[in-house]
């Protein structure tokens, strides 16, 4: 019985670190996407560039089941991730627009910072800004960058974390769009 | 000669001589021919050289702020002062596998200059230039301490901040690299005695090797402890992360090994076991440092991931089969019969080690139950402190209990003698409890105290019966003192059953509440009263540091700080912890008014008996260099009681 | 020179902090202590310095002052954070198995030593007592 035992064992071992290794241990799943939730809804102050367009205060419930949302946290101390995603968020917003509606969410961050980020990217889609986190909490979120999509209905479709690129951003949006 | 070149031949010199040190040892034994064993010896100083050249390699290229070598850009800066320098070897990745391969090459010369049989000798020293191969491999190949830039910056980033905050940086590894290296030489005798069949000298052979290592490994850990309670800044010294448990896994094993083999080299019995107990440590040591290199439980010890998680697995599974392979056969034709009954000193040692594996495998269950329940479901769990702490618990009461009886049982089967100390050791137990619970302690925290009392009496009356014996035959009572080996570990279970008393009362008893302060407000809290003054800042090089004054009543002034480090976005709070018998006083700033700083925001966390677990670590090292420390030759031809 | 720069940039960052933080009761930092901060994964939320964490000891500062339960807060995080986020692994479902298995560990390991000293055919006294003279004796 010995023999064999320890061998299964100690292979059974190997297969289970193997595969162990082969995934990141940090990533945790997104209980809204999972759920298909109704997206969790906040009231926050807009960053003073978009108060013009968009007012003082912007409201999420306002703006949900109109059309889909792409929901983006960021902060301006998260490198080198929020500073590779910007420019795509950047360049899938001007083309989109009319359909999908792009919010930044400045998260644990200091002003100053935050609108020398937006200056750097020139970015145009809305940004509010959240210096506690709370929004954050709210969402599940558990670091920066996150990409929320929110679909039509106003339910969260799906969560990326971390930085995200074209081809994953384009996929979730032709997913959601009719 | 640049330090990247030295490095680079140091480490290829040091596998070179262990490869051909491997394939000399082996052939030494497959072809019964001395002459390749006189050979591998040879090679065992040569492989030391290179390995301490390449070390010599690294800490010259600190030192000369060598920013050409990968190694020194990402963990060393101008600004750091000459300790931090100093212990940059070990801070990282390719510098801490350097550090572990030149204290394996060390221990190989020691272990090799001890005469044995050259069958046995032979495999001895494959098994310990295998290991050898392995760590200078690594370095050669995949995470080599002198990997060089091809635009060397003109500074580095500097060491992980954390490190830098304070002096245990410098011994804290150390002590541990020391005692899990130290598990190699029983184990290499372990693997030799299995495959040569010569069951019984080995574990007489290496009493002192098991000794030594479990010696380090127990100070590493206490320094460890100590080091997360004085730095990190959330007052606790064990969290039951990951890589704690990875270091305490094999603690645990060496300690269950520690008592069987005492067994063995006085009974001759549990052959089977120790073999067992050897090979599980010495496995869980290498599993240890996979889990730390690998990435695969996230922690907040691990070290930046890297290629050699693959390599450290691998090296696992082989040590892991290599061990259980020859340990099922020798469990087929050794047959260890209990010749003990199991209210005997055998019985306790051997109830008393299986609780120590069994608390060894209730910490691998906890640490990988969530890897394996993603693996099979995909679900994410987590296992945290509290189901540790749940489950400790009540093995530490029974090995309490052991710990206490144990030495007072006679060997072999019970006799009527010992029913007196027996209620004596039982009504100290009851005693206590009830006088903690009279006083409003809570059932766990009484319990605690009841135990200390139960094994402090037993540890008296150990004392009495040693001395008892030398007055009858005819010596000083206090020349007991001499019997190291007694003395030695009954201050050692004296310090376990202190350091018991301190965790559970500090688990139980803790007090942590933040409050913000305005310039001249005070605040009374816990029996300590405090006014917060202001702050300060100063400039310290490689960091900026804010500090808050508060006068208090009891303790003078207390400056806590907060450190700012160019490299880390939020700064690290560095705490000041006043010691006091009854309550340890930590004090945190967390934030402060950067305007004008007129308020500060502080932490307090009162912990009772905090400062006794430190002292019983102090103690328990004490007490096991007393036991190693060597015996002149009078008191050796003198013992008197059987050990 | 560097201080200066230092202070100055420190100031700057002043025209945003809110004002100071609330205080924390103990009781914040009890329930704080069985939830997992998800950022520093290792830590609990009483432990750990994150942006995350002190938020997470803000909310239970806030909801503690509207009366809410220690179940109710623990609630409100898993529903956001799921199970994982207790640091108590829950006794139900798949953590279930990880409180079990000790106590089985524990039986298995009482049935083993009974089995280990079960009285089988004694050997003969005097072969007992030769053991224990020869291990008595002297080293030749």
């Amino acid at each position: 019985m010995k023999g064999w035992f320890w061998l299964l064992l100690v292979a059974f071992l190997a297969g289970l670190f193997w595969w162990g290794m082969q995934r990141n241990p940090r990533e945790l799943p997104s209980v809204l996407a999972k759920e298909r939730r109704p997206a969790p809804g906040f009231t926050l102050p807009l960053l003073p560039p978009y108060r013009a367009e968009w007012g003082e205060a912007f409201r999420l419930e306002d703006h949900l089941g109109k059309k889909p949302i792409v929901l983006n946290f960021w902060a301006s101390w998260c490198y080198p991730a929020c500073y590779e995603e910007a420019p795509v968020l950047e360049a899938a917003w001007r083309r989109h627009r009319e359909r999908v509606l792009f919010l930044g969410v400045n998260t644990q961050d200091k002003e100053p910072e935050a609108l020398r980020f937006i200056a750097q990217f020139g970015l145009t889609f809305p940004q509010v800004f959240d210096p506690r986190g709370r929004v954050g909490v709210d969402y599940g979120m558990y670091g920066v960058p996150e990409t929320f999509f929110i679909d039509g209905e106003g339910r969260v479709y799906a969560r990326h974390a971390g930085a995200i690129d074209e081809a994953t951003l384009e996929k979730y949006l032709k997913e959601m769009l009719p | 000669m640049t330090p990247a070149l030295l490095g680079n031949l140091g480490v290829s010199l040091a596998l070179a001589f262990s490869l051909l040190g491997l394939a000399l040892s082996l052939l030494a034994y497959l072809q019964g021919d001395g002459r390749f064993l006189k050979g591998a010896r040879a090679l065992v100083p040569l492989a030391v050289l290179g390995a301490v050249a390449a070390f010599i390699a690294l800490e010259w290229a600190l030192l000369t702020h060598d920013f050409s070598l990968a190694y020194v850009a990402r963990n060393h800066s101008l600004q750091d002062p000459l300790w931090v320098t100093l212990v940059t070897p070990w801070a990282a990745l390719e510098g801490s596998i350097l550090l572990w391969g030149l204290l394996q090459t060390l221990y190989t010369l020691l272990a090799s200059r001890k005469p044995l049989d050259p069958w046995r000798a032979s495999l001895v020293l494959a098994v310990l230039f295998g290991i050898q191969v392995f760590f200078f491999g690594v370095m050669a190949t995949i995470a080599s301490p002198f990997a060089t830039l091809p635009n060397p910056p003109a500074d580095g980033t500097g060491p992980n901040p954390l490190l830098q905050n304070h002096w245990m940086m410098a011994v804290h590894p150390v002590l541990m690299y020391l005692g899990f290296v130290g598990l190699s030489v029983p184990y290499a005798y372990a693997v030799a005695a299995m495959a040569t069949r010569s069951y019984q000298t080995w574990v007489e052979e290496t009493r002192w090797w098991t000794l030594i290592a479990w010696g380090f490994l127990t100070s590493g850990k206490v320094a460890g402890m100590w080091w997360s309670y004085e730095v990190l800044g959330w007052g606790g010294y064990w969290a039951w992360d990951p890589v704690e448990n990875a270091s305490f896994i094999p603690w645990l094993l060496a300690t269950a090994f520690l008592h069987t083999a005492y067994v063995q080299q006085t009974r001759g019995a549990f052959k089977t076991w120790n073999f067992a107990f050897v090979t599980l440590a010495f496995a869980a040591t290498v599993l240890g440092t996979f889990l730390t290199r690998s990435g695969i439980i996230q922690s907040v010890h691990a070290f930046a991931e890297g290629p050699v998680g693959p390599a450290f697995l691998g090296f696992f599974l082989f040590a892991t089969a290599l061990g259980l392979g020859l340990l099922s056969r020798v469990s087929r034709e050794v047959r260890d019969v209990a010749l003990f009954h199991p209210f005997s000193r055998e019985g306790a040692l051997l109830l008393g080690a299986f609780f120590f594996s069994g608390w060894a495998l209730v910490v691998v269950l906890g640490t990988f139950y969530p890897l394996l329940v993603e693996a099979f479901s995909g679900a994410k769990v987590s296992v945290g402190a509290p189901f540790f702490n749940q489950v400790s618990a009540p093995i530490g009461v029974g090995i309490l209990l052991l710990m206490g009886v144990g030495p007072l049982l006679p060997w072999r089967r019970p006799r009527r003698e010992i029913l007196r100390n027996l209620y004596l050791l039982l009504s100290a137990l009851l005693l206590g409890t009830l006088l903690a619970l009279l006083r409003g302690y809570t059932l766990g925290a009484s319990l605690a105290v009841g135990l200390f009392l139960y094994n402090t009496l037993a540890v008296g009356l150990l004392f009495a019966e040693g001395m008892r014996a030398r007055r009858m035959a005819g010596l000083s009572p206090l020349s007991f003192m001499e019997n190291r080996k007694r003395v030695g570990s009954l201050i050692v279970h004296f310090a376990v059953a202190l350091m018991a008393l301190g965790i559970a009362f500090s688990q139980t008893y803790r007090l942590e509440v933040e409050k913000t302060l305005y310039r001249g407000q005070a605040w009374e809290v816990a029996g300590v009263r405090m006014a917060f003054q202001g702050v300060r800042a100063l400039d310290e090089g490689r960091r900026f540091a804010v500090e808050a004054l508060l006068s208090t009543d009891r303790f003078g002034e207390v400056r806590p700080r907060l450190h700012f480090y160019p490299q880390m976005q939020s700064p690290l709070p560095a705490p000041r912890v006043i010691y006091t018998p009854g309550n340890d006083y930590y004090f945190l700033l967390m934030d402060f008014d950067r305007e004008k700083g007129e308020w500060a925001s502080l932490r307090l966390i009162v912990t009772p008996m905090v400062l006794w677990i430190w002292v019983a670590g102090g103690l328990m090292a004490l007490g096991t260099l007393y036991i190693l420390w060597p015996a002149s030759r009078r008191e050796e031809t003198r013992g008197v009681s059987p050990a | 020179m560097r201080l200066l720069l230092l202070l100055l940039a420190l100031s700057l960052t002043a025209l945003a902090q809110e004002g100071p933080p609330p205080d924390l009761p103990p009781e914040v930092f009890r329930i704080a202590r069985e939830l997992r901060c998800p950022v520093c994964q290792g830590e609990s939320a009483a432990e750990s310095n994150s942006g995350v964490a002190v938020e997470m000891r803000r909310i239970i500062a806030e909801m503690l002052e509207e009366g809410k339960t220690e179940a109710e807060i623990k609630a409100f995080f898993v529903e956001r954070y799921g199970d994982w986020i207790l640091y108590e692994p829950p006794r139900q479902g798949v953590t279930l198995w990880v409180w079990v298995l000790p106590v089985a560990g524990l039986l298995v390991l009482g049935l083993g030593l009974f089995a280990y000293f079960r009285p089988r055919r004694p050997l003969p006294m005097e072969l007992l007592e030769e053991a224990e003279r020869r291990l008595k004796e002297p080293p030749a």
